[in-house]
């Protein structure tokens, strides 16, 4: 594995309603690693998550510093206003802690961030999603089905098919909130195999509960410790 | 809570479904024990051939027809005006008017809720009198007016039950297109709108139901006993709640009372037909948006 920086964060800041979240968390995150992030529940490890992406909630929450992240090796501010969420979302992909598919078709919830990034031939996207399923470990299971409604597979393949939906357009980067608490140990171990996997393509920040699986996967363990991060060796 | 009165709310809140359940049988038996008997192609068209009439090569005089084909019309325009004016403002409602502005708004929306029909039907009156002096001499109280009217009657029905059906989406749901790259729009468009779908088909039931009935906007604004049918929006027309009226406060014999009960039993089978395909359209929509092609 070689030693590039994928992103780095520097001297946030975050409060949410007057109650600070993180002060002063600084995290150095390498290419092609799975890093999990740590710590007991309420302190804001998803909110975490949600910086990265910029999914949280700007009307009630304040966030100051800065976070860069290196797509193709080129170093990009994502919270420079010149810089569209929409860009950054299609970069960084999430998985929420819920499987969460659409009521629509296998292959139509696989192929929705294509229809919204605006590609829509029909060969192309067709490829994608067979590519996306792949990798999520999932094709085999619904290759015979993809018109199916996805709300009819088990927790465990809707929230592979979910981790499909965020490959699909091949981000850099997999943010995953706790992507194997709401399933069962088989389907969880499915997960955290296809995650190993994904490291060759991906870099991946994890919010985990268990330390079990976080000394399986992870490379690195980020503690959240008083609104900073205490990083840890595996 | 002890046994014996959580008991007795239970056994109140059944009685009570259950006469409301059979006060609509009640009422629907009635008026079919007082109408069936006189329902009858011949009522409806009088000496004139079905198709003729429908295909309006012949005017019915003196049947149903033109008030039948007058409350589709209207309902059809009303609601054709109202719909997407009313789905627009409650999409601004729930997704972007906030604290002062969207308070204000909501206010506005409730005054316009509570205004009787009477009254509106009075504005649509003094503004086609208006525009009939000012600019249009030849504009008179017609369709197009009471088109308008029963639209602002209703708008208000359809923007809350938009903005209710688009706020009731948890927040779970909401944020999953925006963390796949969907903008604002696409979300509303692609998740919300499909998803508030069923919400939003409920005021529009309802506000065809109230297109259908309302009498006063309508006897107001251009509804006449006998225009046949309309071949213009500026013209007058005939349709059934204000036929209804008109026959029982005028009738001459029990046989014509019978035809007003006969009337209502059509207008109920005109409103069951809106919603059965307000029903289908929206099941459409719904699954067209999630599981078209």
């Amino acid at each position: 594995m070689d030693n590039k920086l994928k992103i780095s964060i520097n001297d946030l800041h975050f409060s949410y309603k007057d109650k600070s979240v993180l002060s002063g968390a600084s995290l150095r995150i390498m290419e092609n690693t799975i890093n999990a992030i740590v710590g007991p529940s309420g302190i804001g490890k998803s909110t975490f998550l949600t910086t990265l992406n910029r999914l949280w909630d700007t009307t009630s929450a304040e966030m100051t510093g800065k976070i860069e992240i290196f797509f193709h090796g080129v170093p990009q501010d994502i919270y420079d206003p010149r810089f569209p969420e929409t860009t950054l979302r299609r970069k960084v992909g999430m998985v929420f802690q819920a499987p969460n598919p659409l009521p629509m078709s296998i292959f139509r919830n696989v192929a929705f961030p294509l229809k919204l990034a605006g590609k829509t031939s029909r060969g192309e996207t067709e490829e994608s999603v067979e590519k996306a399923l792949r990798q999520a470990f999932l094709w085999d299971e619904v290759k015979d089905r993809l018109h199916k409604d996805a709300l009819l597979l088990s927790g465990g393949q809707q929230q592979r098919l979910c981790i499909a939906r965020a490959l699909v357009l091949a981000p850099e980067v997999l943010l995953l909130d706790e992507p194997t608490s709401s399933l069962d140990e088989k389907a969880g171990a499915v997960i955290e195999e296809l995650l190993v996997e994904l490291k060759k393509n991906c870099t991946m920040v994890i919010v985990s509960h268990y330390l079990a699986q976080v000394d399986r996967i992870a490379d690195t363990v980020h503690e959240l410790v008083g609104g900073k991060f205490v990083t840890g060796r595996r | 809570m002890t046994g014996w009165f959580s008991k007795t709310i239970r056994i109140f809140s059944w009685a009570c479904g259950m006469a409301f359940t059979s006060i609509i049988f009640f009422f629907i038996g009635y008026l079919l024990y007082r109408g069936a008997g006189s329902l009858s192609l011949k009522l409806i068209f009088e000496n004139t051939g079905v198709i003729d009439a429908v295909l309006l090569r012949k005017q019915v005089l003196g049947g149903l027809f033109p008030a039948i084909a007058g409350t589709i019309i209207l309902v059809l325009l009303s609601v054709g005006i109202a719909v997407p004016i009313g789905v627009a403002a409650g999409i601004h409602m729930a997704e972007y008017a906030r604290g002062r502005w969207k308070e204000a708004l909501g206010f506005f929306f409730d005054i316009l809720a509570s205004v009787p029909s009477i009254v509106i039907g009075l504005f649509g009156l003094s503004l086609s009198v208006y525009l009939h002096r000012t600019f249009f001499p030849k504009l008179y109280p017609s369709l197009i007016i009471s088109a308008l009217s029963l639209a602002v009657l209703v708008l208000p029905y359809i923007i809350r039950s938009t903005q209710y059906a688009l706020e009731s989406i948890p927040e779970s749901t909401r944020i999953i297109a925006p963390a796949l790259g969907a903008s604002r729009l696409q979300n509303i468009l692609y998740v919300l709108i499909p998803r508030a779908s069923s919400g939003i088909l409920g005021g529009i039931v309802l506000a065809v139901g109230r297109c259908a009935e309302d009498t006063a906007v309508i006897m107001l604004t251009g509804a006449v006993a006998f225009a046949g049918v309309s071949r213009s929006l500026f013209s007058g027309y005939e349709a059934l709640p204000f036929y209804i009226y008109y026959i029982s406060s005028q009738y001459a014999d029990p046989a014509e009372l019978a035809e007003g009960y006969a009337a209502s039993l059509i207008l109920l089978a005109i409103c069951a037909v809106f919603f059965g395909v307000s029903f289908i359209i929206q099941k459409g929509v719904e699954s067209r948006a999630l599981y078209g092609p």
